[in-house]
């Protein structure tokens, strides 16, 4: 009883004489953890575990494993040789294919903890060595450079034999801060090229490996590499394409500065500025609108006045120079008829009534006629008719000048038909006294506007008669009066000398027997003031006829003037054809002129008898000739 | 798809060698079917990781129909041995593993609904690739010798459907065997390649 008591209290004693250590509880070790084996080359492989607690007593650490489909259990042959909490598995320890069980068993004082066991597989867990000997050099493809990155396989691991195969992966980057890793996969080869550097930086490269089925290796040790500075090719090009830029441009502003006005007149076309004639620009500006447009008002328009007669003209008159006289030429006949028409392209001025070709006719006439009075050179058809001329009623004053034969006459020129004719009728009354008749002339002269300011006395000066029934046209002509060449001239269209004077007391056949009156058609006035006319040709045909020209052949004879201001002409027929022409048919008859003098420029009055075999009118024209007729 | 690939690619060897045209070198040969076995290896090492994490650990590896085939266990001995027998060896497993991949296609209904369109799937795959490799193989070991053509039968019993445990279990006995053939072949292909380091 008493050794019971004994041992009872020795029990609950016994807790107080084991060493008291604060509090510190020993317990047994922990279990441990995180078992990893791997193996870098296939051939060896290494566990590592991780340690629990040790429960505050020295743990010890043993490793067992068990090969697959065996139970014999062995223990790891080396702790050492990989470090601490690890079991290195060497070659002859190592079969592949063959799975272990490995289980990892902590010990201490109190106890042994067991880890979680682990099946591997050798193959499985391989895990390689880094690359070695990694070699990064510049190169340079055609000046731009680049690096090549080589490398070596671990030591370890046997890819000559095909026991493993690597795969390689390299990564870059350059040495900044903010940048960033650049992997490259490069397959089984131990070799890479990286391009597109930036000059002048450094890079960093690593590599590491794999096997076909397994784990990465670890990035191997950095290797530096700097690049060379090789920008200069390329800031060259940079410059060069500056610089010629540039000089494009410089040109380009030369050119736009040399065609600026050019390039101003197309870009901007200038605006048209006011041009009104008085307008101020200035007076505008002022705002005095009432003047500005006052100035604007013409005096003279529209016309307040009422001298609308100053504007028409009465007459026209015509005054022929000293120099030149008008020719008469008369045929034998004075039948013929001198009638003028103004071209087709004659103004439409004065168109109503009368001519103005017949209006210069009859200017020449009496221009002639006045210049015959004054005239002393040589004429001698010109002293022939003084007498004649004397003896003449009347004459009508017709001044004009040397554009009123040109079919683009002024309309004023011609104004004066109505007035002309007017003073006609009484031709046949009376006879006229030269001198009313001057007085006439001189009243019924045009005003100096008719004439061309400056006109020296070369105008031609055309006096009608008034009352005379002898008038007189006259044309200068230049050239002379071989009678052959009258009818050359005829049909080449040439000047021709016309001169009809019609003098009822005179017979005819005082004057020039070759002298005869043809129609003719005034064409122009040329620059030597001459009256240019031209043959009316005839209805059927102008060739036919102007064939007539003959000596003394187809003389018309003026009849006489009938009531109605037309020439009354006879004309001798001797061909068959016959010209009748009614209406405003025209005639065309040739004449030969036969002029006794040399003097080209003669005129010659001739007063012949009219007979009265055939009628020709001709609308707006006055037939000199048949007017002539009246008075005798 | 990949059948009509796999006859075509058949039809074009036996084309080839039938017509006495440029035959393909051994080492191109080699090359392809080490290629070959190396997608096949692949997939069943996805295969299992899918399906572990998902389903079941199979790391525990049992024994296989194929474990009476004696293969080398390390690197010495495979080193040793010759290129007929490793390529005996590799056709042999290739042959053994017909069977019970075409049971695996038709036992997956047995695993969980998330798991079953994986295994099916790359089951799919691998038995065209094993196909491919398959006939890669038969033509290359008719040009090494007749200890090439020594296949070692290793008969699969199991025909009815199989349970998950046993489906496991094959997926890893079939890792580990497309894991042999692969180590074999690329054995083979470097010591073929004598000039061309660059393929080992």
């Amino acid at each position: 009883m008493m050794t019971k008591v004994r041992e009872v209290l020795l029990l609950l004693l016994l807790p107080a004489f084991v060493p008291h250590t604060d509090g510190t509880r020993y317990s047994l070790p922990g279990k441990p953890t995180e078992i990893k084996c791997r193996s870098p080359e296939k051939e060896t492989f290494t566990c590592w575990w991780k340690p629990g607690s040790d429960g505050g007593l020295p743990t010890t650490y043993a490793l067992y494993y068990r090969k697959e489909g065996s139970n014999v259990v062995h223990e790891c042959p080396d702790y050492h040789t990989a470090g601490k909490n690890s079991c290195f598995f060497n070659k002859n320890d190592t079969v592949i294919w063959v799975s272990y069980n490995i289980t990892v068993v902590a010990t201490n004082a109190l106890g042994k903890t067991y880890s979680d066991p682990v099946d591997i597989d050798v193959v499985y867990i391989v895990k390689p060595h880094p690359p070695e000997k990694l070699e990064v050099t510049v190169m340079k493809d055609q000046g731009w450079p680049f690096l090549r990155v080589s490398w070596e396989p671990p030591r370890k691991a046997d890819t000559r034999s095909g026991w493993i195969t690597l795969i390689y992966e390299l990564r870059v980057k350059l040495e900044e801060e903010e940048s960033e890793w650049e992997n490259h996969v490069a397959g089984q080869q131990k070799m890479f090229n990286i391009f597109s550097l930036r000059s002048g930086g450094t890079y960093l490269i690593q590599v590491r490996c794999k096997p076909d089925h397994g784990f990465w290796s670890e990035w191997s040790s950095t290797s530096y590499v700097k690049v060379p500075e090789y920008l200069h090719r390329e800031k060259s090009v940079w410059i060069l394409i500056l610089v010629f830029s540039a000089f494009i441009l410089l040109i380009l502003i030369w050119l736009i500065h040399m065609n600026s006005h050019s390039l101003k007149h197309c870009m901007l076309p200038p605006v048209p500025g006011p041009k009104i004639k008085g307008f101020d620009k200035q007076l505008l500006k002022s705002g005095k609108s009432d003047e500005v447009f006052s100035a604007l008002v013409v005096s003279d328009f529209p016309p307040t006045t009422s001298n609308y007669e100053d504007l028409l003209v009465e007459y026209l008159e015509v005054y022929v120079p000293e120099q030149q006289e008008l020719m008469v030429d008369e045929g034998k006949d004075h039948d013929g008829c001198l009638k003028s028409i103004g071209s087709a392209s004659d103004s439409d001025s004065g168109r109503g009534s009368c001519d103005s070709d017949n209006l210069l006719m009859d200017k020449s006439g009496a221009a002639k006629e006045e210049q015959q009075q004054q005239n002393q050179e040589g004429d001698q058809i010109g002293t022939e008719t003084q007498g004649p001329k004397e003896a003449w009623e009347k004459e009508t004053m017709l001044c004009a000048n040397e554009d009123v034969v040109s079919p683009d006459a002024s309309s004023k020129k011609v104004k004066t038909w109505p007035s002309v004719f007017s003073p006609v009728t009484p031709y046949s009354s009376s006879p006229l006294d030269p001198h009313n008749s001057l007085e006439m002339h001189k009243q019924n002269c045009l005003s100096d506007t008719q004439f061309p300011p400056g006109s020296p006395s070369s105008d031609h000066y055309i006096k009608k008669a008034l009352q005379s029934s002898y008038w007189e046209v006259c044309f200068n002509n230049n050239q002379p009066y071989p009678q052959t060449d009258v009818h050359q001239q005829l049909q080449a269209h040439s000047d021709r000398n016309i001169s009809a004077i019609n003098d009822g007391n005179a017979p005819s056949n005082l004057l020039l027997p070759t002298r005869m009156t043809e129609y003719v058609e005034v064409q122009r006035v040329n620059e030597e003031n001459k009256v240019l006319l031209h043959p009316i040709p005839s209805g059927h045909s102008r060739e036919e006829a102007c064939s007539w020209v003959g000596h003394g052949d187809n003389y018309s004879k003026v009849k006489g003037v009938n009531s109605d201001n037309v020439l009354l002409l006879q004309r001798e027929v001797v061909e068959e054809e016959s010209m009748e022409m009614t209406g405003a048919a025209e005639s065309c008859y040739t004449s030969s002129i036969a002029i006794n003098t040399p003097k080209p420029t003669t005129c010659s009055h001739i007063a012949l008898p009219v007979q009265e075999e055939r009628i020709l009118a001709v609308s707006g024209y006055v037939d000199t000739a048949t007017m002539f007729s009246l008075d005798t | 798809m990949a059948q009509r690939r796999i006859r075509g690619g058949k039809l074009m060897m036996v084309l080839c060698v039938v017509a006495m045209c440029r035959a393909v070198p051994i080492n191109d040969l080699i090359y392809r079917a080490s290629q070959q076995s190396d997608k096949l290896h692949a997939l069943s090492t996805m295969l299992t990781q899918e399906l572990g994490s998902e389903v079941f650990p199979i790391d525990r590896v049992h024994a296989c129909h194929t474990s009476s085939l004696q293969t080398p266990t390390d690197k010495e001995q495979a080193l040793q041995v010759s290129e007929s027998d490793l390529l005996s060896l590799a056709r042999s497993l290739l042959q053994a593993w017909s069977d019970p991949l075409v049971v695996l296609s038709s036992s997956t209904n047995v695993l969980p609904y998330s798991a079953q369109s994986t295994l099916s799937k790359t089951i799919q795959k691998m038995q065209e690739h094993s196909k491919d490799l398959k006939d890669g193989l038969d033509i290359l070991s008719s040009k090494m010798g007749p200890a090439a053509q020594t296949i070692t039968s290793l008969p699969f019993i199991e025909t009815n459907e199989i349970g998950q445990d046993k489906i496991t279990k094959l997926l890893s006995c079939f890792r580990r065997d497309s894991h042999k053939i692969d180590s074999f072949l690329k054995v083979l292909r470097c010591r073929a390649a004598n000039m061309q380091p660059q393929m080992c």
